[in-house]
């Protein structure tokens, strides 16, 4: 098996489809900040799988983002993500805590796991966010900017800043 | 009091379906069925289109096998530029050819590794927490890891010649938009990022002794589940030998005798026919000259073993000779070992694809041909399921005017259907208590041929497949869904 180096940056996954209105949240989000390639490696997926938590285990952290059905009061939620494992009926669509069972159990890592979640409102078969999710994807990035200028670095560059 | 059982979905293969289970007041199954419910749009949809989107539209029929649509598509689409599968350029052809059977090689690990390994691992009966990838990982890490490098493997050759790993765009009309760098061969030869090619098929023999070991273990079981014979179906080369990109059509009844011999893929229409049936939207390809009852065919690995006269690299056919000497069968009727076949397929992948990053034509930038338009054009693959058809008809502004797609899949239906009926006499019929285990025993006859459901109907969104008993009166008493 192959000894890989961990990537520093963070690994940004973008969960979604353009094509269902609302479920492009997590793509537009990608689509906004994937220009801080200093601090960013982006993925585009419509649903995670089994062979993301090979990728995934490369990075020191990952931040899933992915539109939600839920209504949350502030339009987001970011919050961190632990390793689980959620059964689905299909080994095509797993959740985010699944895929970070399975790094630890396969490939013997613990990233930091982080999950944004934007609340959507329509998932129909039609391009374009609605105003709500707009809205709430505004306030998602305002805060995930905040977030980036309080970034620390992963744990392996900062031990390596030590 | 008569019963009906209803497996709602069938889980572990792609899309979603429907079984149906009819018993008497004794529990006595009368009938079984396995239906595809969903709409049937891609066919009538491309209509109006351009001929050369046809390759970019038809590949979205399905997340695990579009390249196996796209490169169908663009072997019809040469045709309709004047360009025949033997006037491609050489480079052209090998990097199609390397598409394909990095596309063949990812799809067989996926099912092998993620879909069929816990009924081989764990049992046809084992628990629901136990039939799951998850419970691979947690039992068998070493093949759990290794399946996902080597499904990951197929996928970076299709993202370096398609650009994604899913519905990236290789084939234009007449050849392809681009050819290997030096450093894109690399990266699958030297180890640095990936296990090389090498490692690949180190994997895939290793994974063959896995399964060789399971058989000798389990061979009465495996030889008589859902057993039944029927014709097979797959394309060979000029030699007789197992290909999956281009050569003939060979078919053959369930004791050897050749039911189609060697033909051209551009003569499917004179052999084949669709039958219907008012239960399900996947319809039912037969053989013309043998008729509905007894022209069908399976097709996949099983099929393609079974039709081939040997496989031209050297590790997959010693596979293959030790397949055939174990199991004792020159000609395979047990459904069971279609996961053995897929498996020396997944080495016969890693081997031709080994082969082809060792050649140098894959860097030319010789890629395009032209010739006279036509307004027909047949492209016909094997795709990991099986084979697959795709016909377009032009006018003269290129526009498409008919498309007609027989999609692997649908060549299983009758075969599925008939593995169905086997669980549901032999495992099923007159037990009295129906059980999980049991009603599992369904799902595990249908998921070996790897169907692939919603590129058989072309179906938009979900297919939820359920399985339903049913009594006497139309009465629902089992249920499985899950979604």
């Amino acid at each position: 098996m192959n000894a890989l180096e961990t990537n520093d940056k963070t690994l940004l996954v973008g969960i979604g489809n353009y094509g269902r209105s609302d479920d492009g949240l997590g793509w537009e989000f990608i689509d906004t900040f994937c220009s801080h390639d200093d601090l960013f490696d982006v993925e585009y997926r419509y649903q995670l799988q089994v062979e993301d938590a090979e990728l995934i285990s490369r990075y020191n952290r990952v931040i899933f983002v992915d539109a939600s059905h839920s209504t949350y009061e502030e339009g987001f939620h970011f919050y961190p993500c632990t390793p689980k494992v959620i059964h689905s009926y299909t080994s095509h669509q797993l959740s985010p805590e699944s895929v970070l069972w399975l790094v630890h159990d396969l490939f013997g890592k613990n990233p930091e796991g982080y999950v944004m979640a934007i609340s959507g409102h329509t998932w129909k078969f039609k391009q374009g966010l609605s105003h709500q999710a707009q809205e709430n994807f505004h306030k998602a990035a305002t805060h995930f900017l905040a977030y980036i200028n309080n970034l620390t670095p992963a744990p392996s560059a900062m031990a390596a800043v030590l | 009091m008569k019963k009906k059982v209803i497996i709602d979905p069938v889980t572990r293969v792609e899309g979603h379906g429907r079984v149906t289970i009819h018993l008497d007041e004794y529990g006595k199954v009368e009938d079984s069925f396995f239906h595809i419910v969903e709409f049937r749009g891609f066919e009538r949809f491309i209509q109006g289109r351009p001929y050369w989107e046809a390759p970019v539209l038809v590949q979205r029929l399905c997340g695990i096998c579009p390249v196996s649509h796209h490169l169908a598509a663009a072997k019809a689409i040469d045709q309709l530029v004047g360009i025949d599968p033997e006037e491609l350029s050489p480079a052209a052809h090998k990097l199609r050819k390397l598409l394909h059977y990095g596309q063949v090689f990812q799809s067989h690990a996926l099912h092998f590794f993620y879909l069929a390994s816990p009924d081989l691992l764990f049992g046809m009966d084992a628990p629901v927490d136990k039939r799951h990838v998850f419970a691979v990982a947690i039992e068998n890490k070493e093949l759990a890891r290794k399946g996902i490098l080597m499904r990951k493997f197929g996928q970076e050759i299709i993202k370096a010649i398609a650009g994604k790993k899913i519905h990236g765009i290789a084939a234009v009309p007449g050849g392809m938009h681009k050819s290997f760098e030096p450093a894109e061969r690399d990266y699958f030869l030297n180890g640095k990022d990936i296990p090389p090619v090498s490692t690949m098929i180190e994997w895939a023999e290793e994974t063959l002794a896995f399964v060789k070991t399971y058989y000798k273990n389990n061979k009465a079981l495996l030889d008589a589940f859902a057993a039944y014979p029927s014709g097979h179906l797959g394309m060979v080369d000029a030699s007789g030998m197992l290909e999956l990109y281009h050569g003939k059509l060979r078919a053959i009844d369930g004791s050897g005798k050749v039911t189609l011999p060697n033909v051209s893929t551009d003569d499917y229409q004179a052999y084949f026919m669709e039958g219907v049936e008012r239960w399900s939207y996947m319809k039912f390809p037969y053989l013309k000259a043998l008729g509905r009852e007894k022209g069908w065919n399976r097709v996949g690995p099983l099929a393609r073993l079974n039709v081939c006269k040997g496989i031209s690299t050297p590790r997959a056919e010693a596979e293959r000779q030790e397949y055939i000497a174990l199991s004792g069968q020159a000609i395979n009727n047990s459904t069971m070992y279609t996961h053995w076949a897929r498996l020396i397929e997944l080495l016969h992948c890693a081997e031709v694809m080994d082969e082809l990053l060792h050649d140098d034509e894959l860097l030319s930038d010789d890629l395009v041909r032209e010739g006279v338009k036509r307004n027909e054009g047949i492209g016909i693959i094997e795709a990991p399921r099986g084979t697959l058809t795709h016909h377009y008809q032009v006018d003269d502004k290129g526009m498409i005017t008919r498309c007609n797609l027989i999609v692997s899949t649908t060549h299983n239906n009758e075969a599925m259907n008939r593995a169905v009926k086997w669980v549901a006499n032999n495992i099923i019929s007159q037990k009295g208590t129906i059980t999980d285990g049991m009603l599992n025993q369904v799902e595990v006859a249908i998921r070996a041929y790897d169907p692939c459901l919603s590129c058989a109907t072309q179906a938009l969104g979900q297919m939820p497949l359920k399985l339903e008993v049913y009594n006497h009166k139309e009465e629902c008493i089992h249920e499985r869904i899950r979604n």
